[in-house]
Order: structure tokens, then sequence, then C-alpha cells
């Protein structure tokens, strides 16, 4: 992809020069077409995303649009449940719940996996979320579960770890 | 030495004629001056007492010798009892250490002449784990590291005025064997101590006559720990507290020796016990918002507590399956932490989600903190946020046997579907006979749809207190071990403060009696015979609680050690082959209601 872009400056460059017949064919700069971008953004995996997200500013944003964080969490899952998307998007988006959820839920339970797991993978993701969000509600208003000091919510912690494997 | 003795008994007997009072005035005396002089010249008897650090006058010669004598006595049956195998038994010693052994040993000796010198002492068992003889001595106090076979060794020489130095030599010693091979203290403690007897005569001790002498390796502290903590709680039993103190001290010292999960069971349990001996009890009524927050590490380090949350969950989200108002009561809310994935997977609910209510059951919390309000307040907010209609209600009560059914405000049937969710709450009400009952009646009473019950699973609740000891340990070193054992490695107070929660437990469950003690915990078959007495019939979790459990535990990176095993159609979680909490669920049996 990245290189495509580089291919597409330099042909700009090199063309951009060449006679009037070229100006009719359209150059094509993937940036102009943001649509396109984010169905491709949309295929990638988790690490090419996030490479993708410091190629430049535009590519940033679009690497930070939920939709594409959606699509990433429910890949392996038929049709995506249609009311989940107003809950995720209270508990904090989607790139919050791949990154935060789907992610380690998946590399971790990757050795055991078995394909009819996928569909329970996301809502024990889904669970584990919700949970980690309300941890967060509660870390200012309410002393008598937390430690002084304490700051992250930690019912996730446990995600977070280095596995031993 | 026991040249020169014989020339000391020689020289006794050929003055004896005068007395002890040697005066060079009898010719007697005078050949006795002329040995002294002649020992004295040639290096001998005299130098030797003043090389041993004595500064024996030789009018006080007899009575040395007959002292010496005495001396000589106490180390010929020492050696018999308790040293022989000392210095012949390789297995315990390392014979290159057993002279600097025997070199501290000569060295004790050189405190003067006491009047402690009674033939009475000589029959002291150096090998002697009775605490009484070494208190019965003359105006001392002795400590009891009465399994400090090693203390008695020095015998009477150990009983010099000086009170300190007996135990600065022991422990001098006790550390000087324990580094050459700690199968030095094996021949104490692994045996089963027959009760010694309280006797009259000073000094005087019951001789074990049966020691029986286990050979143990020196990695096997682990084996010797816990064959003490038994011994101590089978003293305890016995009522013997005074040896049951005596082995818990030393369980302090082996448990010193170990590492990791097996040294924190055994300071826990031997704190315990000592509770128990002396009568200190921990105060149950601590201020909850401490033991919430200690609650709390316990359920981010380990998870037996998500297992108990998700496997309830998935329970009553089966139960509520085509309802449309849900009421669940929980009787312990502490900080909710159950409820968030419940009212997320009823938000998801395919068909909409239903409007869920919520009656939270807590303690009274010291000052105006309203602790139960302040989690529905937060409930509040999250069912705002995934769009869930809510209605929370908090009841304060000391105990679950407070509460009425229509405190609660159950409404009928057609218009809201019940459950009932008690989580390690059940087992207290067994401390009170007839709570249970109520309680039972209670839940009756709101005709719930499902109650679900999780509890550990364990006999901690029999009534010969050896017993549940045995139960006790085994269980919290399985706790322990999974706590240590999985491959998360929490921050160390995070660990720290999930210990602490399983400490107090430990600590109810040992120390306390009668009312107090509420850890009562009993396993999943008595349980379910209390149910079904009581008119419940089980409801089987599905696979789906199955496969999520699993799934819960995968995650944890430990989840090797993990096992999830479905019994009769509950599920328990426990670690390696020993299941420890077990989630079941239940519906009431008479359904004419078609409930």
């Amino acid at each position: 992809m990245v290189q495509n872009h580089h291919r597409g400056c330099h042909r700009q460059d090199h063309h951009g020069t060449v006679g009037e017949n070229k100006e009719k064919r359209p150059k094509f700069f993937i940036n102009d077409h943001v649509d396109i971008l984010i169905e491709i953004l949309k295929r990638l995996d988790c690490r090419s995303l996030c490479v993708a997200a410091s190629v430049c500013r535009l590519w940033c944003t679009i690497a930070r649009y939920d939709s594409l964080w959606e699509n990433l969490c429910f890949r392996h899952v038929s049709p995506p449940p249609s009311s989940v998307r107003s809950v995720v998007l209270a508990l904090g988006g989607y790139k919050r719940l791949y990154m935060g959820c789907v992610r380690p839920v998946r590399s971790r339970l990757g050795r055991i996996r078995k394909a009819s797991w996928a569909r329970d993978e996301v809502q024990l993701s889904l669970s584990l979320f919700c949970v980690d969000y309300y941890e967060r509600l509660g870390g200012g208003g309410n002393s008598n579960g937390r430690l002084v000091g304490e700051s992250s919510p930690s019912s996730l912690r446990f995600l977070c770890k280095p596995v031993n494997v | 030495m026991k040249r020169n003795h014989r020339e000391i008994s020689g020289t006794t007997d050929y003055s004896c004629g005068s007395g002890s009072r040697a005066d060079s005035s009898s010719i007697g005396n005078c050949i006795k001056e002329k040995l002294w002089e002649e020992d004295h010249d040639a290096g001998g008897m005299d130098e030797l007492l003043a090389v041993l650090g004595y500064k024996v006058r030789s009018s006080d010669m007899a009575d040395v010798a007959q002292k010496l004598e005495m001396l000589e006595m106490v180390m010929g049956i020492a050696q018999e009892d308790g040293i022989s195998h000392l210095s012949s038994d390789t297995v315990h010693y390392n014979p290159s250490d057993l002279s600097g052994w025997v070199q501290s040993m000569l060295t004790e000796l050189n405190g003067p002449p006491t009047p402690n010198l009674d033939p009475v002492l000589v029959n002291s068992d150096p090998t002697s784990s009775n605490p009484q003889h070494q208190k019965q001595n003359q105006s001392r106090v002795f400590n009891d590291d009465s399994e400090y076979d090693l203390r008695a060794i020095p015998g009477v020489a150990a009983y010099p005025p000086s009170n300190s130095e007996p135990d600065s030599e022991s422990t001098r010693k006790r550390v000087k064997t324990s580094m050459s091979s700690s199968g030095s203290d094996g021949y104490g403690s692994d045996s089963f101590f027959p009760s010694p007897q309280e006797n009259g005569i000073p000094g005087a001790v019951t001789e074990f006559s049966t020691r029986p002498v286990v050979l143990i390796d020196s990695q096997e502290t682990g084996v010797r720990l816990v064959h003490t903590l038994m011994a101590s709680a089978e003293a305890v039993q016995q009522d013997n507290l005074k040896l049951a103190d005596a082995l818990v001290k030393h369980i302090g010292l082996l448990a010193a020796s170990q590492t990791g999960a097996m040294r924190k069971v055994a300071t826990y349990f031997a704190e315990a016990l000592a509770r128990r001996i002396y009568r200190i009890f921990p105060q149950d009524s601590l201020d909850p918002s401490y033991t919430d927050i200690l609650l709390m590490h316990f359920y981010e380090t380990c998870p037996y507590l998500k297992f108990a949350h998700f496997t309830a969950n998935q329970a009553i989200l089966e139960a509520f399956a085509t309802a449309n108002r849900v009421h669940v009561i929980d009787f312990g809310l502490k900080q909710g932490m159950q409820w968030p994935a419940l009212m997320q997977a009823l938000a998801l609910r395919p068909g909409g989600p239903p409007a869920f209510r919520l009656t939270g059951i807590g303690p009274p919390h010291p000052g105006n903190t309203d602790a139960l309000q302040q989690v529905g307040w937060k409930l509040a907010q999250l069912a705002e946020t995934i769009g869930i209609e809510f209605e929370f209600r908090g009841f304060v009560v000391n105990s679950l046997a407070d509460m009425e059914a229509e405190m609660l405000e159950i409404r009928p049937l057609e218009v809201e579907v019940v459950a009932v969710n008690s989580v390690f709450e059940l087992h207290r009400l067994l401390a009170r006979p007839g709570w249970l009952d109520k309680v039972v009646s209670s839940i009756k009473a709101m005709k719930p749809k499902i109650l679900t019950v999780v509890e550990q699973e364990a006999n901690h609740n029999g009534p010969i207190f050896l017993d549940r000891f045995t139960e006790a340990l085994h269980f919290y070193s399985s706790l322990f071990d999974s706590l240590e054992g999985s491959g998360v490695t929490p921050s160390s107070q995070d660990l720290a403060m999930s210990e602490l929660y399983l400490g107090r437990q430990i600590c109810n469950v040992v120390a306390c009696e009668g009312m107090d003690r509420v850890e009562r915990h009993e396993p999943l078959t008595q349980w379910r015979t209390r149910m079904e007495t009581a008119g419940f019939s089980p409801v089987h979790l599905g696979s789906n609680a199955y496969k999520q459990a699993n799934m819960l535990l995968a995650l944890f990176a430990g989840g090797d050690g993990y096992r999830v095993e479905e019994n009769n159609g509950c599920l328990t979680l426990g670690w390696h082959t020993r299941p420890l909490i077990a989630t079941s669920a239940w519906r009431l049996g008479t359904t004419e209601s078609g409930l």
C-alpha cells in the first residue's frame, strides 16, 4: 500500500511534465479517494493497520475510524449482531474493544481455538469490555473499591500480562 | 579427659579420709598435693581444667571431681539417647561438621560448676521435645523451643545462670546444623508425640521411650512442616495447649526454610492456630470496605470470582430468555462486579433488552457511606450507557436471616421474573441453627425462576476440629498454589492482598468457633442434599456456560493448571485435580405454576 502511494507520487512527478494526453487520464492518488482507502484499510489486520496509521496524517485519521476496528473485531464472526454497535460505541468504541479485549483473547486462545468459538470469543470480549467500562466508571467516585492512589481499573489486567507460552 | 577423670577419682578416693576440705595438713593431703603438683607440673589435670576455663582451687577438687563424674554420666547417657546417632549416624550429620559441633559442646562446658549439676538432671532426655522439663529448671523460664532437640543436648551445661545463653547457644546450634544438613531436626518432629505428662519433680522428665527416628531427606522440610502443622492441630484437638504452642513456634521456623505458597500457607495456619491457642480471636466485623478492597484484589488476580460470576450469569441469562422485565436479587452485592456482564448480555439479547431491576443486599458499613447506593449508581450509569432500563434497590442487613421477602417488594410473576444469586454467602448462615432454613423459606417466598449458588468446594464444617484443619490445609494449599503457579505475575501488592483475603478466611476456619466461625464451607454434595430437601430441583448449567468458563480460564496464563469440570449439571473450577469452587443452579421443585 505504501509503495503504491509512493508510486502514485512518482508518477505524478514524472508524468506531470508529459504532454496533454496525460492530463486526460485521471491520475490516481489514493488520498483523493478516501472511500476506497477506507475499504482497503478495512481489510487489513491489526498490525498492518497500525503501520498504516503512521504513513501520513490522513491515513492516521482514517485508521482511527471505529468502523475499521469493528470489522477487525467481527472479522471471523458471521453477521455481527446489530445492536452491538451502539453498545460498543457507548462503552468506548471498537478500537478500545479490540485492543483491550478481542486481541488478547484471540491471541491467548490461539493455541486451543476451535472454529466454533469465534462468536463466543467476541461475546466474552464484550463482557470483559463491559466490566472494564464499569470499573473505569468507578475510578473517581468510588473510594470503597479502590485503594488510594490506584488509578487504573485492573479487571482486564490479566489480559495485558505477558503470557508464558 | 577420662584419664584425668580417673586420676581425679583416684585422688578423691585417696583423700576421702580427709574429706572434701583438703588441707595441706594431713599426709594424705600432702600426697594429694604432691599429686596435684605433679599433675600441675606435668601439665595434667589442673592445666586441663584451666584450659577448659575452670579455675579450681585444690580445695574444691573433690567437689569438682564429683561433678565432673556426673557430667560424664550425663554425657554417657546423652550419648546413648541423643548424641550417639549424631556421631554415628552419618545420615543426619556431616562428619566434618561433627567436630565443630563437639567443639562447641566442649566450650559450653566451660561454665563453672554450678549446683545445677543434680543427679536428677542426668535423666534429662536430650532429645526430648517436652517443653515442660525445660520449664522445670530452677528459677528459669525456658522459652520452649521444645522441638529443639538440639537444645537439650548440651543438657546440663546449658543451664548456667545466664538466661540468654542457652537460647543463643541453641540458636547457634540450630543454625549450624541446619546449614550442614537440615536433617538434623528430622529426628524430632516427625513422629507424633505421646502426650507428655506433668512431673512433680523439678527437672525430672518423662523419657520418651519410643522415639522413632525417621530418616528424612533434607529436602523434605515441606513434609515436616505439614507434619508439624498436623501435630499442632492434633495437640489443640486434645486440648494440650502447651505442646501445641511449642509446635506452632516451630512451624514458624520450618516455614522460614520454605519458599512460595507453602510458606505462606504455613504462616497463615500457624497464626490461626496461635490465635486459637491464645484465644485472641480476630475481629470478624472488620470494616466491610476493607474486606471489599481485599476482595477486589482477589477478583483481579485469579479467576475464581470471574468464573463464579460468568457461570451464574449464564444460568440467569438462560432463565431470563423470554422475559420482558427481570429482577435479580443479589445476596452479597459488594462491588457489583457480577452485573455489568449480565447487563451487557441482556442488552445484546436478540429481541432487545428487558427492563432490569437489581436488588442488592449488603452488610452495614460504618460511617455514613452508603456503599450500596454508590454501587447502584454506578450500575445505573452503565445501564444508561448501554441502553437498558434499570432500577436499583439496596438493602442493608446485618445478616441474610434478617431479611424478609416482603421487604423486597417482589412484583407478581406475570410482571417480573425473579432470579436469586448467592456467591459465597449461604455458608455463613450455617453458623447459627435455623438461619439457613429461614433464608431458604424467604427465597421460596420470592418465587424465583432460578437460584444460583456459588460455594467453596470443601468440607470445613465438620464437628471435629482436626478434620476441619486437615481439610482446610489441603484446600488453601491448593488455592495458594494456584495463585503462585499461574503464569500471570500480578503485582506483589495484588498478590499480597489476595493472600490476605484468603488468610482471613483461614483464620476464621481455624481460630473461631460458634457463631464467629462463619466460613463454614460445605461440599457440593451436601449443598445438593440441602437444596433438594428444601424443595429445589437442579437446573443444569448448559454447554454454553461450560464453554465460556473454559475460554475464560484459557485467558489466564496459568490456564493449564485450572480445570473446569462438570459435575451432574454443576460446574466446578479447580486447580489441577482439586475442585475448589462450585456453581450450581436451582429452581423451585413444585412447578404447577409453570415456573
